[in-house]
């Protein structure tokens, strides 16, 4: 591998998800814990997960774009705070 | 039938207060530009998101302080390929709509050099804050957003370190 | 009883799955789309459907590629999707906190950058090949495309990157 190869390995070295990620995942997954019960339960897990799912997707849009607004709104206010302070000093 | 009809508006009266608190008019720049940001955000979308938010996450608990109590958040960016796309008059159809009584003027920074015209205003009411307004004009971009509700200014002032955003410090020359 | 006892052997190790594959999955993402939330959307919802899908996996090597195939898969769907709606231009997305390396944070920082203009397939063959250190031939089977065509990706997207990197003064030392 030659210079860039090697800084590529670097940079794209794996990154640990956001702290309680694996959490999230293993304790808001319906059925999961009900699988002794699985073949009693599997038709209405099924269907309830379904409405669930939707709206799960639909939380997370939401969130995705009220992160993107607010991340905005943090860079211009950083870059309107920066320039006061420098005019300020 | 006059008091069915006024309960029916009513809603939607309050509805209409808690929208927009002024109108972002850009839509001629929209042909201009080379990216668009359009974000539109009422109450309900954003107390919907916030129970998504991960309290435990540092960056989200932020987001989350700051979004509750808010009835929304509003943004119209434009970048553009290269400068003078956009003009004062686009500035003033924005600015003719944030006057006293109702919106005063906090921060005004323009730089000739840079190009640069940067300017936060305030919506106050009897209990407080009820707006904020940004209009942060770049050569090359431009961007204006209004969150509607009892902005807490120190949550957004703490937005800074946090999403890779560096803390703001001024080295000494 | 054999397949059903293999079932839940699997399953019983999701958890385990979780924890020792959520590094690499929310890596593809994040690597790919530059977008920490929407990494960690994509993330989740490849684990999501590794549960629905836990049947059908054979082992745990099944897995690692069963996981990295369809992060790709939905990685590369959900760029699609961002970029039939107005996005914020790549340069002002600030990065997730990065842990303290002894390279050249600011050259790893412009690859990433790079690296996230690269057009889709070639980026996720790019991303497969130092992120995951799978040899052409891996990724050929991943992708479902022959395995000239990734390395031609692979030949061309170092190319552009050198160049792209000498252009800002930053090649080889």
């Amino acid at each position: 591998m030659d210079w860039l190869e090697l800084e590529l390995k670097r940079a794209l070295a794996p990154r640990d998800p956001p702290p309680g990620f694996a959490d999230r995942i293993l304790g808001r997954k319906p059925g999961f814990h009900a699988r002794r019960w699985m073949a009693a339960a599997a038709a209405v897990i099924v269907i309830a997960s379904a409405g669930y799912g939707y709206r799960w997707r639909q939380g997370l849009e939401a969130k995705r774009q009220v992160m993107l607004a607010v991340r905005i709104v943090a860079l211009k206010t950083s870059h309107i705070q920066a320039q006061v302070k420098e005019l300020t000093r | 039938m006059k008091p069915i009809r006024a309960l029916i508006l009513a809603p939607a009266f309050v509805a209409a207060l808690a929208a927009q608190q002024f109108q972002i008019d850009l839509s001629a720049l929209a042909a201009k530009a080379s990216d668009t940001v359009d974000v539109s955000l009422n109450g309900a979308t954003l107390r919907f998101a916030a129970k998504f938010l991960d309290g435990d996450d540092p960056e989200e608990a932020g987001v989350k302080k700051l979004v509750a109590g808010l009835e929304g958040i509003y943004i119209k960016g434009y970048k553009f390929k290269g400068r003078g796309a956009w003009s004062d008059a686009d500035l003033d159809r924005i600015r003719t709509q944030l006057k006293p009584p109702d919106w005063s003027r906090i921060v005004g920074v323009k730089s000739t050099e840079d190009g640069e015209t940067n300017e936060v205003y305030l919506r106050t009411g009897p209990k407080g804050i009820t707006g904020v307004a940004i209009i942060a004009a770049e050569p090359s971009e431009l961007t204006v957003v209004n969150i509607v509700g009892p902005v807490d200014l120190d949550s957004l002032a703490t937005l800074t370190g946090h999403f890779g955003i560096p803390k703001v410090r001024i080295p000494h020359k | 009883m054999i397949g059903l006892e293999r079932a839940e052997q699997i399953e019983c190790d999701f958890p385990e799955l979780v924890r020792r594959y959520q590094a690499m999955v929310f890596s593809l993402a994040w690597h790919f789309l530059h977008d920490r939330a929407v990494a960690e959307e994509v993330a989740q919802e490849v684990f999501f459907s590794l549960h629905r899908n836990l049947g059908s996996i054979r082992s745990p090597a099944h897995a690692a590629f069963w996981l990295r195939k369809v992060t790709a898969q939905r990685a590369i769907d959900e760029d699609r999707r961002r970029r039939r709606r107005p996005q914020v231009a790549l340069a002002d997305v600030p990065e997730p906190a990065a842990k303290a390396s002894a390279a050249d944070p600011l050259l790893g920082e412009t690859l990433r950058r790079l690296v996230a203009t690269l057009a889709e397939v070639p980026r996720m063959v790019v991303i497969l090949r130092y992120q995951e250190d799978l040899e052409p031939s891996e990724i050929a089977e991943l992708l479902e495309i022959p395995v000239a065509t990734v390395k031609s990706h692979l030949q061309r997207s170092l190319s552009l990157l050198r160049e792209k990197l000498a252009r800002r003064g930053m090649g080889e030392r």
